[in-house]
């Protein structure tokens, strides 16, 4: 297959950063008790400050289409291809605006580009790599010289306060249980996107990519971060679209969004295990990986996974570790692009170094890693 | 005794090897055991009181092994092992009454002790004590680290979370799930001290090969086991 590689990348976090005490003017009060479970999670996530698309009135400028096609155009104005010369893209998002049609052709809308052929892809974190290893295999294939991942989140809208009251989620004190309050928390809004070409930018730093890897362990795990149903009593996972009415599911919660924090610390040894798989089928080698980019949703669960990792010699040390969770939050399905612009950016890389991503998904426990190395710009 | 593990960079690379061989062994184990009827059961809030008491009782006739092979295996443990058969000693001491909570349990769940005592071993754990025994009798058997790592492992992981959820399913007492429960609360010790035998047992490729095999096989005859209630 022909080699593919990134030759530009581009994010879009609207608005100024938040930090943590303006928080609650942007995603809502539901209650003091539910600020205090808000500090104890800030204090375990270590997020010091995110961007929002909304305002703290409720009202936005945003959809998640936008976000994305803003992240689209700005990639495009970097790149050294014509938008013409674009054949494919690719979305990821935990949530579209709407139920039907897919975000693809919302962004597709937005983006400025001519027709193309898209692919929506929707789950939670991981759906990046699935926007990404479209991408890669539609270029590596030669159905395309260009293609298009982005991701994007505009998760603050399910958080305010309107989204909860008036369903049986508030408890009698207005605070929410810890799983739907964990995620108003943690999470944010953004977009970032790559461009995959089948050769290097002439100019600057471009990165080949390697391989992708994705696996699903939902043959183990029930559903652990959903958004779209309410649980009933026996434990099962009611889809919306059963209840009675549209007004029926909302009072039981069923469009808010939940994590099982619990059942994030039970799949790590899993995510961890596809590190060990990848590692003694020699795709990964600890030592000569330069820049570990891993997408984790908070700083405890961070030092739980190099717990597990050390003694099975899968540790890379702190100093190669690249993140910026703490200073642009938790974006979803944005984030590993988000993460790999920074690092593009960052005035750190040279040619040759080797890039390991990871994205754990908690949704029902997927585990993706990519491999990239840097490459210099090719005159050619 | 941290002293006594050897510290070569060639020791420290297999003893690695052999983690990433027994954690992949693991996720593939509990994966599987999840789909065993009445692990399924559990996990799905479904359990009967008589399932719990089935369990039990066919346990019971496996357990009442554990302390025997290990023994067994600690007296063909030859002179470059003196240090893991101490380890292997003081495991064997610490499980050989385990199998008195389990009958505390069955009867605190409704049944007997002649009953359970009474009980023979189902075909499941026929074949997972021959083969335990089996690798007991071979010379320095280091490889049964392997079978330790998936008992223990049993007791650190999942013994925790099953005896509380047998508690609630069930509306049982602390005297009911007392078995599960200490080894909830307990192998978390017993995998470190696993973890200074694997560094003091692997010197070569080949053991860290057979600990690794016979963590899959004892996975794969434990689901057995589990799969083959009370057919004896």
């Amino acid at each position: 297959m022909q080699p593919v590689y990134v030759t530009a990348t581009a994010q879009c976090l609207p608005g100024a950063p938040i930090a943590n005490d303006r928080m609650a003017d942007y995603i809502g009060r539901l209650s003091p008790e539910a600020e205090r479970f808000g500090r104890l999670t800030l204090r375990q996530n270590g997020i010091r400050s995110r961007h929002y698309a909304i305002r703290p009135d409720g009202s936005s400028d945003w959809t998640v289409a936008k976000l994305a096609g803003k992240a689209v155009r700005d990639l495009i104005a970097d790149a050294e291809i014509d938008r013409a010369a674009i054949g494919f893209l690719a979305t990821a998002t935990t949530q579209n605006d709407l139920m039907v049609p897919g975000l693809a052709s919302g962004v597709h809308a937005e983006s400025g580009l001519p027709p193309i052929e898209l692919a929506s892809l929707q789950s939670v974190c991981a759906s990046s790599m699935m926007a990404l290893k479209a991408a890669a295999l539609q270029v590596a294939a030669g159905e395309h010289r260009a293609a298009i991942a982005v991701g994007a989140e505009f998760s603050s809208r399910y958080f305010r306060p309107g989204q909860y009251r008036g369903t049986a989620t508030v408890k009698l004190d207005g605070t929410l249980p810890g799983d739907a309050e964990f995620l108003r928390w943690t999470l944010s809004d953004g977009a970032a996107s790559l461009l995959i070409e089948d050769r290097p930018a002439a100019h600057g730093l471009s990165l080949r990519i390697d391989w992708i890897s994705l696996r699903s362990f939902a043959d183990r795990f029930a559903p652990c971060m959903t958004g779209g149903g309410a649980h009933q009593p026996d434990g099962s996972l009611k889809p919306w679209s059963l209840h009675g009415s549209a007004a029926e599911a909302a009072a039981a919660g069923a469009f808010q969004l939940r994590q099982d924090v619990d059942a994030l610390y039970r799949m790590l040894p899993v995510w961890l295990g596809e590190f060990m798989r990848l590692v003694d089928e020699r795709k990964i080698d600890p030592v000569s990986v330069d820049w570990f980019l891993c997408h984790f949703s908070a700083h405890s669960l961070r030092q739980e996974m190099a717990r597990l990792a050390e003694r099975a010699g899968c540790m890379i040390p702190d100093e190669r570790w690249f993140t910026n969770i703490y200073d642009k939050g938790n974006v979803g399905a944005a984030a590993i692009f988000l993460l790999l612009d920074d690092l593009m950016r960052s005035g750190r890389l040279s040619p040759g170094q080797r890039i390991l991503c990871a994205v754990p998904e908690s949704g029902q426990c997927i585990m993706a890693y990519a491999a990239m190395t840097v490459v210099e710009g090719d005159l050619q | 005794m941290n002293a006594a593990i050897p510290t070569t960079a060639d020791n420290r690379a297999l003893v690695e090897a052999a983690h990433r061989g027994l954690a992949q062994t693991w996720i593939e184990f509990e994966s599987a055991l999840a789909q065993v009827p009445v692990v399924a059961r559990l996990l799905a809030g479904k359990l009967r009181l008589e399932d719990y008491r089935r369990l039990l009782f066919n346990l019971r006739q496996q357990v009442v092994e554990g302390s025997r092979w290990i023994s067994r295996a600690a007296s063909n443990l030859g002179p470059n092992h003196e240090e893991l058969r101490s380890l292997f000693v003081r495991h064997a001491v610490a499980e050989h009454r385990d199998y008195r909570l389990l009958e505390d349990n069955y009867v605190a769940a409704g049944g007997t002790a002649e009953d359970i005592r009474a009980g023979r071993m189902n075909i499941g754990s026929e074949a997972l004590s021959a083969f335990m025994y089996h690798a007991a009798s071979r010379p320095d058997p280091v490889g049964l680290l392997g079978a330790m790592y998936v008992i223990e492992g049993l007791g650190e992981r999942l013994a925790g979370p099953w005896s509380q959820a047998i508690r609630e399913q069930l509306g049982l007492g602390d005297e009911a799930v007392s078995f599960l429960a200490y080894h909830g609360a307990n192998d978390g010790d017993h995998l470190d001290m696993f973890d200074r035998a694997l560094a003091l047992a692997i010197a070569d490729r080949a053991t860290a090969d057979e600990i690794v095999r016979h963590a899959r096989i004892v996975a794969r005859l434990y689901r057995l086991q589990l799969e083959e209630i009370d057919h004896v």
